[in-house]
């Protein structure tokens, strides 16, 4: 401290150096204050700091590189100055009041710092940045724009803060008083939202922070505690996710414990079926919303159909759409047009996603049961689909069978009770009639198709008709049986029903005949089945007990 | 015929060391976006591998505790298994579970660290409707011919099959059969390999196989080859290896395996092996997965491949698990 009465100097800054009146101060200017750059700005955040510890300690450079004798006597005398005005009281007691004065006035005239900025010996004394670069690298420019950054988030953070405690306040003055209509709005949300968002983006770029998941961020999420997997440890089938998906399905299981059926939750469920739309669980807990607010069922249908159309393999789909029928048909049971009307509308998205998927079974199963539910038996409509869709592709066994369904599964004109492969006495003629005609035309279009001989055999069953009855129709179908250079047979099936026709009148030779040219050439690959056919000929009993040895033996023979 | 399969080319042997480091290897596959986004099927995927490695020999290859372990782990309360710990329980991974336990003989440890079997029965007489006879996965109530099939499966093994009404089940099936012969999911659906390897299976479990239409059955079984060699599900459709299964393991409950080419079949299987990295695909060159290794394998079993362990064409399982099992 200096003696009383005089003021402490201030030590003033590197480049507010008065000119003094003092010759001894006047050549002591500092000589770092003339060293290199004075004039050029600092290159780096770390030369800036180095910079203002030199003219903080004015001779110390000069006296590091030359020794304390290799100054000039003002600068040493400026030198041992500086150091003495530094020094504590006790120090400078040493010097007698007089040449205490006398220091005093020197450090006055040659404005000598008294404070001094410490080189800090901690490396990085700035920190590092995400990339674990030395922020004291950075140039003033790129410190100033990192500053910004900071100044920003707290900003954000502040405001961000804000929200939170606002939102606590009107929650809780909503619950004292529910006519204050003062509520946190939408907007308000939104800009949060926003907040977030850059506040995360900012945490990222300053600090290599990891992004908080799209649901922490989300201010509409605040009061719901995720419940993270748990995995035992070193399980033998052990799970991991993407980050995005973990969340999601965290925030799942929270939500589902707590049987919240809201909003944010449907909304959660189209989130994560857009990222597996095979998740078992979560379309059960949309159905389980859907129901619990009353949806409009339209809609949801309306959003279940853009689904089923993006992920045709999925059979969850299917089984929601079931859900949601079963839950919606008893509020149109009552009235005639509206189930007509709704029929119209499932028809004809099933016709766009068959359209896609010709085949998939999970559509044509809920078709059938669409049919039962809502009575869809004499539809022209239902009928005219499938023929469509046959005359797209006659070989769509789907369609065939659906159309024995529609036909023979009519609750006006069968039998309940009636096996599927036997005789069913309420089929009506002209529709076995008609039946019949259909599969034969269709039989001309593709001969060797499997599904319209299966399906004019099963209705021949069905009306009780002999396989006889159709013998012209399926004779043209093979020509010169048993004559070697010309034997022609356009269809295996056909000689398949032709070897069964031959049976069933008695004829076993030209049954047998036709079942060895089967095994022999025609459909060699499934011999086992043409053999046994051919012992039954013989005699059922025998063909009953058939073994794969009997077989064998037959074919070697 | 089995000692030429030996002469063939390699890629028409079978991979076994392949086969069983694949399946080793399943469960350290957690960075592939396949391995969660199938989390749903955890449990059945374990049952698909470890009986896929009881049939190639190589029972030893999954540890046998902590399959026990995490199988345990994925029971409930209701006595349910869920498909992975922390799902809820559903009626297909509850076989599963029974099926791996009965596997590796854990039904002690059934009782004393889990549950115990009758819990396990409950929970899956409860899913039955005792109108319809149907059976249900889980409360949600989506029925399916594979819950039944399911349901008797595990039944039976457990010693259980009392707890239901077999013969409403039984009248289900019933309905579910299509003048093809063959069987769909529901009554009035398609007929499909898979639904009726179910179908067939539950009244073979329920002794009531003299309600299926063999002939028929068989002839639409035994279309299903293609002139590949390898089977589909249903007519005019794409072979597929898993179908070596459903379709075979229904001829073979009805006496029918002699109606399919086996050398053919055989070497389509075979074909649809990845020699290098293990494992089976659908069709040859396609990825290979654990279900399509586990029914390729249970396929080549049903045809008596050399090498391997005899299936049982109903459970699809050991047949000396099944012996050891039901025999007590």
């Amino acid at each position: 401290m200096p003696p009383k009465g005089k003021a402490a100097p201030k030590p003033k800054g590197p480049d507010t150096t008065k000119p003094s009146s003092s010759s001894l101060t006047a050549a002591a200017q500092p000589a770092s204050s003339t060293a290199t750059n004075n004039t050029t700005p600092p290159a780096t955040i770390n030369e800036r700091s180095q910079r203002r510890v030199d003219e903080c300690q004015p001779y110390e450079a000069a006296r590091q590189k030359a020794g304390l004798s290799g100054l000039s006597q003002a600068e040493q005398f400026g030198w041992v100055s500086a150091r003495f005005a530094r020094s504590d009281a006790a120090a400078r007691s040493r010097l007698g009041p007089k040449s205490q004065r006398e220091l005093w006035r020197h450090v006055n005239d040659a404005s000598l710092p008294v404070r001094v900025l410490k080189k800090k010996l901690v490396s990085n004394p700035w920190g590092v940045d995400r990339n674990g670069r030395d922020v004291g690298s950075y140039s003033p420019a790129q410190f100033d724009d990192r500053a910004a950054k900071r100044i920003t988030l707290t900003v954000l953070a502040a405001a961000s803060q804000a929200f939170r405690d606002r939102r606590e306040r009107t929650k809780r003055i909503a619950l004292e008083d529910q006519q204050n209509p003062d509520v946190v709005t939408d907007s308000e949300v939104q800009e949060e939202h926003e907040r977030r968002r850059e506040m995360a983006t900012l945490r990222k770029e300053l600090y290599g922070d990891k992004m908080p998941g799209k649901l922490a961020q989300d201010p509409e999420w605040d009061d719901v505690v995720p419940i993270p997997h748990e995995e035992p440890e070193g399980s033998l089938a052990a799970i991991s996710y993407p980050e995005d998906y973990a969340e999601a399905i965290s925030y799942l299981r929270a939500v589902m414990q707590n049987k919240e059926y809201s909003p944010r939750c449907l909304r959660l469920t189209e989130y994560i079926i857009g990222m597996n739309s095979s998740h078992y669980t979560v379309w059960l807990f949309r159905a389980s919303i859907v129901i619990a607010l009353k949806l409009p069922f339209v809609d949801e249908l309306a959003w279940l159909n853009k689904v089923a159309l993006e992920h045709l393999k999925n059979y969850q789909i299917w089984h929601h759409r079931h859900l949601l029928v079963e839950n919606y048909y008893p509020s149109i049971a009552g009235s005639p047009e509206a189930v007509a009307s709704f029929a119209a509308q499932e028809q004809a998205f099933l016709s766009d996603i068959l359209e896609q998927d010709t085949k998939n079974y999970h559509v044509w199963s809920y078709r059938s049961y669409l049919v039962g539910k809502l009575g869809l038996w004499d539809s022209a409509a239902e009928l005219a689909a499938i023929e469509a869709m046959i005359k797209d592709d006659v070989r769509n066994n789907s369609a065939w069978s659906h159309r024995f369904y529609l036909v023979f599964s009519n609750p006006a004109h069968s039998t309940a009770g009636t096996a599927a492969t036997e005789p069913d006495p309420a089929a009506p003629t002209p529709i076995v009639d008609r039946e019949v005609q259909y599969a034969q035309d269709k039989i001309h279009l593709a001969p060797q198709n499997q599904s319209p001989w299966n399906y004019l055999r099963g209705v021949l069953v069905k009306g009780g008709r002999k396989l006889g009855s159709v013998e012209p129709f399926v004779a043209d179908f093979v020509r010169h049986l048993g004559v070697d250079d010309k034997e022609d047979v356009i269809s295996t099936h056909a000689l398949d029903l032709l070897a069964e026709i031959y049976a069933e009148k008695g004829d076993k030779e030209k049954a047998d005949l036709a079942l060895r040219r089967l095994g022999e050439k025609w459909d060699r690959i499934r011999i086992g089945y043409w053999e046994w056919r051919r012992k039954c000929l013989e005699s059922p009993a025998a063909a009953a007990g058939g073994t794969e040895a009997g077989v064998a033996a037959a074919v070697a023979a | 015929m089995t000692e030429t399969f030996s002469t063939l080319p390699e890629e028409l042997q079978l991979a076994t060391s392949a086969h069983v480091k694949y399946i080793q290897s399943l469960d350290t596959r957690k960075d592939q976006y396949e391995y969660w986004l199938t989390e749903h099927l955890r449990l059945n995927g374990l049952y698909w591998g470890l009986t896929a490695l009881h049939l190639l020999g190589h029972p030893e290859a999954l540890p046998r505790a902590e399959t026990i372990d995490f199988v345990l782990s994925c029971q409930h309360e209701s006595g349910g298994f869920g498909a992975a710990p922390g799902h809820d329980a559903h009626m297909l991974s509850t076989v599963s579970a029974v099926q791996i336990l009965a596997l590796i003989d854990a039904f002690d440890e059934l009782e004393t660290r889990g549950r115990g079997k009758a819990q396990v029965g409950t929970y899956i007489s409860n899913l039955q409707n005792r109108q319809t006879g149907t059976f249900a996965g889980d409360e949600w109530g989506e029925e399916d011919t594979r819950f039944l099939y399911g349901a008797f499966n595990a039944l039976s093994l457990l010693g259980l099959l009392h707890l239901v009404e077999v013969d409403k089940a039984v009248d289900h099936i019933v309905a579910c059969a299509n003048f093809d012969g063959g069987y769909g999911v529901m009554p009035g659906a398609e007929s499909h390999a898979g639904q009726i390897f179910t179908c067939v299976a539950a009244l073979t479990i329920a002794g009531r196989k003299d309600l299926v239409d063999v002939e028929r059955l068989g002839r639409w079984l035994s279309e299903r080859q293609v002139a590949g060699g390898g089977l589909n599900g249903r007519p005019e459709k794409k072979e597929d290896v898993c179908y070596s299964w459903w379709v075979l393991s229904s001829l073979e409950m009805i006496g029918k395996t002699h109606w399919i080419d086996r050398d053919q079949l055989i070497a389509f299987i075979l074909g649809c092996q990845d020699n290098e990295r293990g494992g089976i695909s659908d069709r040859p060159g396609d990825t290979v997965d654990v279900w399509h290794t586990v029914f390729g394998l249970a396929g080549l079993s049903l045809l008596e491949y050399p090498g391997l362990q005899p299936v049982d064409e109903v459970y699809c399982l050991p047949k000396s698990t099944i012996e050891r099992v039901l025999r007590r």
